[in-house]
Parts: structure tokens; C-alpha cells; sequence
């Protein structure tokens, strides 16, 4: 029973990673940016999000509405304003720029939020028991957004137009621009859509973890795992990943603890470059 | 005598003099600066040269901060050979992540890094039966600053020597050939992995003793200390500042980042990290090669590596004399 607790609960873990590493993917595919601040725009829609529920009073669909819809603008002006300017530059160039981004998210999260921890108490509060388990509703509300989520960002990709359109600018830029598609564009849309996912998770994860600046440092670093794991650049082996990594961390965080359960994803990771560069089901991407 | 190496002897000559003559705050501003030149020479040669920017200097920085601080306070070590012993920890550490983490290109190894970093400091906090967790570690304070400032003098000068070595050598060009073109370096015959991994090491080395002097210094070493993330902020704006892959890039950075320390971080401490995140961007959309880069351009320093400069001079002599 005790066993099946803790699949459940890595597998509702699993799916906020999902959503979190899918949008990292789908940025750096397109763009071949890595985005480093994609786990701090995920805590500042965390923090907002308690702001909205916490300090407004208003219900919480409204943050789940208006979050992702922010964090989307605020990454369409990063790619605007700083990243369109660096795209044909050394990857490490746009990088160093997104390191630089984070920062800056860190420190105005801090003076706007303080350095302290938030938690969003009563939000979906409750359980309901499943397969004989009792599940948090908050969890289990969350896994099925983020995973709906990121399959439908998926079926997006493989199906329609947009979604072709976003698959041949990442694969061929140049054919992509002879054959009328705006490379432009489509680069501020997926940087908007990334950016809109990583705050939908953190809306996702507010009323179940405790919120703080430095929120964004632990996810990404667990997102890139993620990606390492699944393979760089594939959709499927991202969602697979986080959805292993996420019971690899319950069960090793439940035997372990905590600490040692972040160094064992880590330790995963290394294990997957050693022994299978290209991850689970990446197809070897060359960088 | 070559332009870099004049100033190195005017500059080794007021190092030697400054803790004689100057007061206390000037001789702790001048420790931070000689940290800052250290780390940043150390990040150039693999971040600069080799062409592997990475996240997670502070790896080795706080790796060498509880090793130096365990010495000391389990063994009654005395803090020089224990900062060494730290630089050993360094290796120790480095060989294994090198061999593992450069199978990354780019980016990936650059974050990478960042994480093998968050990973260390949370079992610093963790294993706190050895590190006490968050309570940190208590040194006995230095009474006396200038030893350790003579150390810190002769680690930065050696990293600036060193630097100026590798830049006038044809390890550095194959250095360089890997950060251009590693696939076509590989063409030419360089053992680009192993070359990637013993400079990736180099670099941890200096690092790792460094973490240990600044525990020595403090006097007292905590997870949040040693693993700061606005060490590796800086360390990194130093190197980009001056110029990635120069020789007086790290230290001109260096100078410049101490000084912008000094005014923002006593002022406005709450703003600091954000601040220094602005200059990076700047950095990076305005001037991608740094100062020094820029000086070299507007002809207020000579141009080229001074090897090819000697040899075209030698060959114009040739010509004029043919």
C-alpha cells in the first residue's frame, strides 16, 4: 500500500515537471536557446499567484486565467527586447544573457515578495481516495492540468499548421523562410507559449508547495535533468522522464530524504551521459 | 619587454608594498580583489580559452571552503596546507565531473554545472553530522591579515602569469582552435576530450584553494556562504566584462567589478545581484568580447597575440633586409 502511496504520489510530481521541462524543449528547439530563466518566471507565477489568491481574495481560476497569460507576455518581451538581438550569435552568448535574466527575476521577486516562503493554505484543499489511496485534490487537479497541458501542446505540434510551422523553423530556418513562414514570429510565439507553460505550473504548484524567490533554481536544475534523461529535444521522452524522475524523487526522498533524493536525480543524469549520451528516447541532437 | 609584462612587475611591486602602508579596509578590498582575479582567471581558461562557459565554479569554491574549514577544525592544520590539501579536493572532484559532464556541448555543460553545484550545497546542508548544516563551521579569526593576503597575491599572479604562458603557447591556440571549431579541431589531430578535461581540472584547482582562504578569512563557513551564487554572478561578469579568452581581460574585469562591489553592495545590497545581471546583459548585447577587445579596436592596445606580433616583426625585418 505504502508502495503504491508513493508511485501515485511521484507520478502527480511527475506531471508539474512535465509541463516545466516541455516548455524548456520546445524553446530550445525552436530557438536552440536554452532558456535559464524559465524556472524563475515559473516562481514568479507561483508568487503571483499567492498574491492573486493570499492577497486579492480572488478565486483561483482567476490566477490559473491570468498568470500563464502574464508570464506569456513576459517572455515575449525578453525574446523581444534582449534574445532576437543574440539569436545568431554563439548559443552561449543567449545563455549567459538568460543566466543574467534570472538573476534579475531573483532579485525583483525578492524585494517584491521578500525572501521568505508562501504557501496558498485552503486552495483545493481536501482528498479523495483513489485505487485505495487517499490523494490530495490539489495534487491531483494540478497532474491533470499539467499533463493535459503538455499533450495538448504536443498534439499541437505533430497536427496543426502552427504547429508544422514551429517544427520546420526548428528543423530547417532557412527552408522554413523560403516557403513563407515568419521565422520571427514564430520564435516570439514559442517563447511566449515556454514562458506561458512555466507559469502555468507555477499556478499549478502554489497551493501544494512552499513558494520563494528562490523557487526557480531548484526546478530548473531538476527540469534539465528531465531533459537530459528524456533526451534532448524530444517531446515523448521528456514527458517520460519527468514522469519517472518524479517517483525516482518520491521514493528516494521517502527512504533517503530530501537531500539525498536531489543528489540521486543528478547522480541518474550523470549515469544516462555516461552510459547513453542521448538520453531515453532523444534521437541524438547535435549542438 | 612586452606592454603585459611591464605592468605585471609595476603591479607586483605595489602588491609587495601596499600591507605596510595601507589601512585595514584597503588591504581587505584588496583581498577580495585578489579572490576575484584568481576565480576569474580560473573560469577564463576553460570558460575563455576552451570555449565551456559553465555555472558552477562555486562547485570547487565551496568544495575547497569545507575541506579547508573540516582540516583545520578536526585536524588543528595549520590554514596554508590546508588551503593545498583543498586544491587537491579540487582535483579529486573535477576528474570524475570533467570526464562525465563534457560529454555535454555548450549550454547543457553550462547548466549542468549550475546543478552538480545546488546538488553540493544541499549536502552541505544535509550531511550535517560533518558540515553542522546551517549552522556553519567557526574558525579561529586571523588576527593578522597579511599572510594570507601574500598567498591570495601570489595565487592571482600566478593565474595572470600562467594565463600569459598559455596565450603566447600552442596549447593555447589548440585551446582556442576547440572554442572555434571542435569538430574540425578534432580534424587537425588535437586530442580535443582530453585537452577539454585536463584544462576543465586546471581550473578547479585554484578555485578549490581560494574557497579555502576565503573560509580562513571569514573565519567561519556556511552552506549559503560557500556555495553564494553571487560569486559565480560575478566571477563570471569579470571574465565577460574584460574579455573572454584575454589575458588582461579577467583582471580588468576584475579591478572594475571590485570597485562596482564596493559602491553597490555596502549601498544597495538588495539590488546587487539584479545590478550585476544588467551589466551581463549589457555585456553581452553591446560588447560580446569585452573591454579589452574594445581597447584592442579603438588602437589603445597593441593588437594580435604577441608571438605572431614577434613574428611579424621578424618577418618585415626579413623582407626589408631581402
Amino acid at each position: 500500500m505504502l508502495a503504491l502511496e508513493l508511485l501515485i504520489s511521484g507520478i502527480l510530481l511527475g506531471g508539474l515537471y512535465a509541463l516545466m521541462a516541455c516548455g524548456l524543449n520546445l524553446i530550445f528547439g525552436v530557438m536552440r536557446v536554452i532558456n535559464f530563466a524559465h524556472g524563475d518566471i515559473l516562481a514568479v507565477g507561483a508568487l503571483a499567484t499567492v498574491s492573486i489568491v493570499a492577497g486579492q481574495a480572488l478565486p483561483y481560476w482567476v490566477a490559473l486565467i491570468v498568470v500563464p497569460l502574464g508570464t506569456a507576455l513576459l517572455g515575449f518581451l525578453i525574446q523581444v527586447v534582449i534574445i532576437r538581438r543574440i539569436i545568431d550569435q554563439p548559443m552561449i552568448m543567449s545563455l549567459l544573457a538568460t543566466y543574467a535574466i534570472s538573476t534579475i527575476l531573483v532579485n525583483a521577486a525578492i524585494l517584491i515578495w521578500g525572501g521568505g516562503f508562501h504557501g496558498l493554505p485552503g486552495v483545493l484543499a481536501g482528498s479523495i481516495p483513489f485505487l485505495g489511496v487517499n490523494v490530495s485534490i490539489a495534487r491531483l487537479a494540478s497532474f491533470a492540468v499539467a499533463m493535459g497541458v503538455s499533450l495538448a501542446v504536443w498534439w499541437m505540434l505533430e497536427r496543426t499548421r502552427f504547429g508544422r510551422a514551429v517544427r520546420s523553423v526548428s528543423q530547417a530556418p532557412e527552408l522554413a523562410l523560403i516557403s513563407g513562414i515568419s521565422i520571427d514570429q514564430i520564435r516570439n510565439l514559442t517563447f511566449a507559449l515556454g514562458a506561458g507553460m512555466a507559469g502555468l505550473a507555477g499556478v499549478l504548484l502554489a497551493p501544494t508547495f512552499a513558494s520563494d524567490p528562490q523557487l526557480g533554481a531548484r526546478f530548473i536544475v531538476k527540469a534539465f535533468a528531465v531533459i537530459i534523461v528524456g533526451g534532448m529535444g524530444s517531446y515523448p521522452g521528456a514527458l517520460l522522464a519527468a514522469l519517472l524522475l518524479g517517483v525516482l524523487e518520491v521514493y528516494g526522498g521517502f527512504w533517503f530524504g530530501q537531500v539525498i533524493a536531489t543528489a540521486l536525480l543528478y547522480l541518474v543524469m550523470l549515469a544516462v551521459l555516461l552510459v547513453r549520451p542521448r538520453g531515453l528516447l532523444g534521437v541524438g541532437v547535435r549542438v | 619587454m612586452s606592454f603585459t609584462l611591464l605592468f605585471a612587475v609595476v603591479a607586483a611591486a605595489i602588491t609587495a608594498v601596499l600591507p605596510f602602508v595601507a589601512t585595514d579596509y584597503i588591504i581587505s578590498f584588496t583581498v577580495q580583489l585578489f579572490i576575484f582575479v584568481a576565480l576569474g582567471y580560473s573560469w577564463n581558461l576553460i570558460g575563455g580559452y576552451a570555449g565551456y562557459p559553465h555555472f558552477g565554479q562555486v562547485t570547487f569554491f565551496g568544495t575547497g571552503a569545507y575541506v579547508g574549514a573540516l582540516l583545520m577544525l578536526n585536524t588543528g592544520m595549520h590554514w596554508l596546507p590546508a588551503a593545498l590539501l583543498s586544491g587537491l579536493a579540487g582535483i579529486v572532484l573535477a576528474v570524475p565531473l570533467g570526464g562525465a559532464m563534457l560529454r555535454l556541448k555548450g549550454p547543457f555543460f553550462a547548466i549542468g554545472m549550475f546543478g552538480i553545484a545546488r546538488v553540493l550545497e544541499a549536502l552541505a546542508m544535509g550531511l550535517d553530522g560533518i558540515t553542522d548544516g546551517g549552522t556553519g563551521l567557526y574558525l579561529p579569526p586571523m588576527r593578522d591579515l597579511r599572510p594570507i593576503y601574500f598567498v591570495l597575491a601570489g595565487l592571482a599572479f600566478a593565474m595572470f602569469l600562467g594565463t600569459y604562458w598559455l596565450d603566447n603557447s600552442r596549447l593555447g591556440l589548440k585551446l582556442l582552435a576547440i572554442r572555434e571549431d571542435e569538430v574540425a579541431a578534432d580534424a587537425l589531430g588535437i586530442q580535443t576530450t582530453k585537452l577539454k578535461v585536463l584544462t576543465f581540472i586546471t581550473s578547479a584547482i585554484v578555485p578549490a584553494i581560494v574557497g579555502s582562504l576565503y573560509a580562513t578569512y571569514l573565519s567561519f563557513i556556511d552552506p549559503p556562504t560557500a556555495f553564494f551564487p553571487a560569486t559565480e554572478l560575478t566571477t563570471i561578469a569579470i571574465v565577460l566584462l574584460g574579455g573572454m579568452g584575454t589575458v588582461l581581460g579577467p583582471l580588468v574585469g576584475a579591478v572594475l567589478l571590485s570597485v562596482v562591489n564596493e559602491l553597490l553592495w555596502s549601498r544597495f545590497p538588495e539590488i546587487y545581484l539584479g545590478l550585476v545581471g544588467v551589466l551581463i546583459i549589457f555585456a553581452v548585447l553591446y560588447m560580446p568580447r569585452g573591454l579589452v577587445s574594445l581597447a584592442v579596436k579603438q588602437r589603445w592596445m597593441p593588437s594580435g597575440r604577441a608571438s605572431f606580433r614577434r613574428h611579424a616583426e621578424l618577418h618585415k625585418d626579413a623582407a626589408a633586409h631581402g
